[in-house]
């Protein structure tokens, strides 16, 4: 009896909840990424007030915590007009938020690559948005990338808050499920170790990605 | 027959750094093929110098010329136009440490003049061949000599057709053994016509092919004339002193 209802509702509720968690990681995982490799690229190469701005965007989004800035996004817009679906509004939170940490890693990365290459670049007839391009950017996203892969594991799990603005997804179905069955040890040990195959996979596609990319010159990161 | 305009022409380049005046309104010129060097102690401005030619630095007044043409910096596009007419080295390589040495040489081709692909790799092969790398083309910056590296910057420079190039203390960052790669590679270079402008300590070197050394000290020109003249029986007496120097540094002089 307990073992039908299992297989009946609760994997395909879970597994609904999982496909949900999986839409909103990607597009988050993306979005944010490239909004942070753009901020962190404004806030090192911008003009002094545009650096300030992508700063001051850095310290409200890593300041905030995240599920005040996703009651925000959901609960506060409609009260100036603005209506988010949850799913919309988590991405949105979670892209904002993922990019202010990325910028940060893409920072450090883009500050750490030797000046001389810039003089080099000029030199050699670049514009700036060239060198920034075809000189700058492979080379720091490839020093970023064990940062901006952390930010990414992280990602995963905080796409559990989620279902704190009603977007109902791996965490809000095991919520619901346990809160019926009382099965609350069983159900999130489950729901937990969905999450950890999650942040393994991503752990394993970043890492290949990593010894994809190293050249020569570069492997100090890696073992 | 009415003699040729200057390559490159510097008109009265300073440079202040906070109270520091790095240059005091210094002017130079150089003919097609000719080969100037520039030597004198460190700060005397050698590269502050080379490096406001190219804008690398901007100086606080003065003008390049690139033919007959003012240089100006301010027009972005200009500037990278010029830029790729005036070849540079430097002291330590800056290499692109991404790049393969083939890519290092490729990518002012693709990037900048918008070289088809196959072309630009031809050309980069070639350059390469010619400061002796065929066969390390795969290699990236990591797995090279301080020679080899400077070399391949050499071949990256000269992929661009350079009308001049500015040379910033090209061995000194190198091991004695590896000078002689880089200077015999320059050496081609000045018997092949290219005009440069070079600073460095190798005075032997400036003494057999420059055809004019230039003596700088405290951010001016002293003095400058042909080597014979500067090395042995200069008029100033810093620019005697700095040079018996540099031709015996174990001699009795010091």
């Amino acid at each position: 009896m307990e073992e039908i209802f299992f297989i009946q509702e609760v994997v395909p509720a879970l597994l609904r909840g999982l496909l949900v968690s999986i839409q909103l990681i990607i597009p988050s995982a993306v979005a944010g990424l490239v909004i942070g490799i753009g901020v962190g690229g404004l806030r090192v190469y911008g003009q002094r007030w545009v650096a300030g701005l992508a700063d001051g965007y850095v310290a409200i989004f890593r300041g905030f915590p995240l599920v005040v800035q996703l009651f925000i996004w959901y609960f506060g817009l409609p009260h100036i007009g603005i209506y988010l679906t949850p799913f919309m509004a988590s991405v949105i939170g979670f892209s904002l938020c993922s990019g202010a940490y990325h910028s940060e890693y893409v920072r450090g990365a883009f500050l750490s690559i030797r000046r001389g290459q810039f003089h080099a670049a000029q030199a050699l007839g670049f514009s700036r948005f060239g060198m920034i391009r075809s000189i700058v950017l492979p080379q720091a996203l490839r020093l970023a990338l064990p940062g901006c892969g952390n930010e990414i594991i992280y990602l995963i799990k905080y796409s559990s808050l989620a279902y704190m603005i009603t977007c109902i997804e791996l965490t809000g179905e095991g919520k619901i499920i346990a809160s019926n069955t009382f099965k609350y040890m069983e159900i999130f040990l489950i729901i937990g170790a969905a999450y950890l195959i999650l942040t393994s996979v991503a752990g394993s596609l970043l890492h290949r990605l990593e010894k994809r990319l190293r050249l020569p010159g570069f492997e100090h990161y890696s073992r | 027959m009415a003699e040729k305009g200057p390559v490159l022409r510097a008109e009265g380049l300073s440079k202040q750094y906070g109270a520091r005046q790095v240059l005091r309104g210094v002017s130079l010129s150089v003919n097609e093929g000719d080969l100037k060097v520039l030597i004198g102690p460190s700060g005397a401005g050698k590269s502050t110098l080379l490096q406001c030619i190219n804008f690398l630095v901007l100086p606080d007044k003065g003008q390049v010329f690139l033919d007959g043409r003012e240089i100006l910096h301010t027009r972005r596009k200009e500037l990278c136009a010029y830029r790729q007419k005036v070849g540079m080295i430097f002291q330590d390589f800056n290499l692109f440490d991404h790049l393969t040495a083939l890519g290092n040489v490729e990518i002012g081709l693709t990037r900048v003049r918008s070289m088809k692909k196959g072309a630009a790799r031809e050309r980069a092969v070639m350059e390469l061949e010619r400061v002796g790398l065929g066969e390390h083309a795969g290699k990236y910056p990591a797995q090279l000599s301080g020679g080899q590296k400077q070399r391949v910057s050499i071949a990256r420079a000269l992929a661009m057709d350079p009308k001049v190039m500015l040379l910033d203390e090209p061995t000194s960052a190198l091991d004695p053994e590896l000078i002689t790669e880089v200077l015999s590679v320059i050496r081609n270079l000045v018997s092949e016509g290219m005009t440069m402008i070079i600073a460095t300590h190798q005075i032997g070197f400036a003494g057999d092919l420059a055809n004019e050394i230039i003596f700088m000290e405290d951010g001016a020109i002293v003095e400058q004339g042909p080597p014979a003249k500067i090395l042995t029986r200069a008029d100033c007496e810093r620019t005697r002193e700095f040079c018996s120097k540099i031709t015996s540094p174990y001699g009795e002089s010091r």
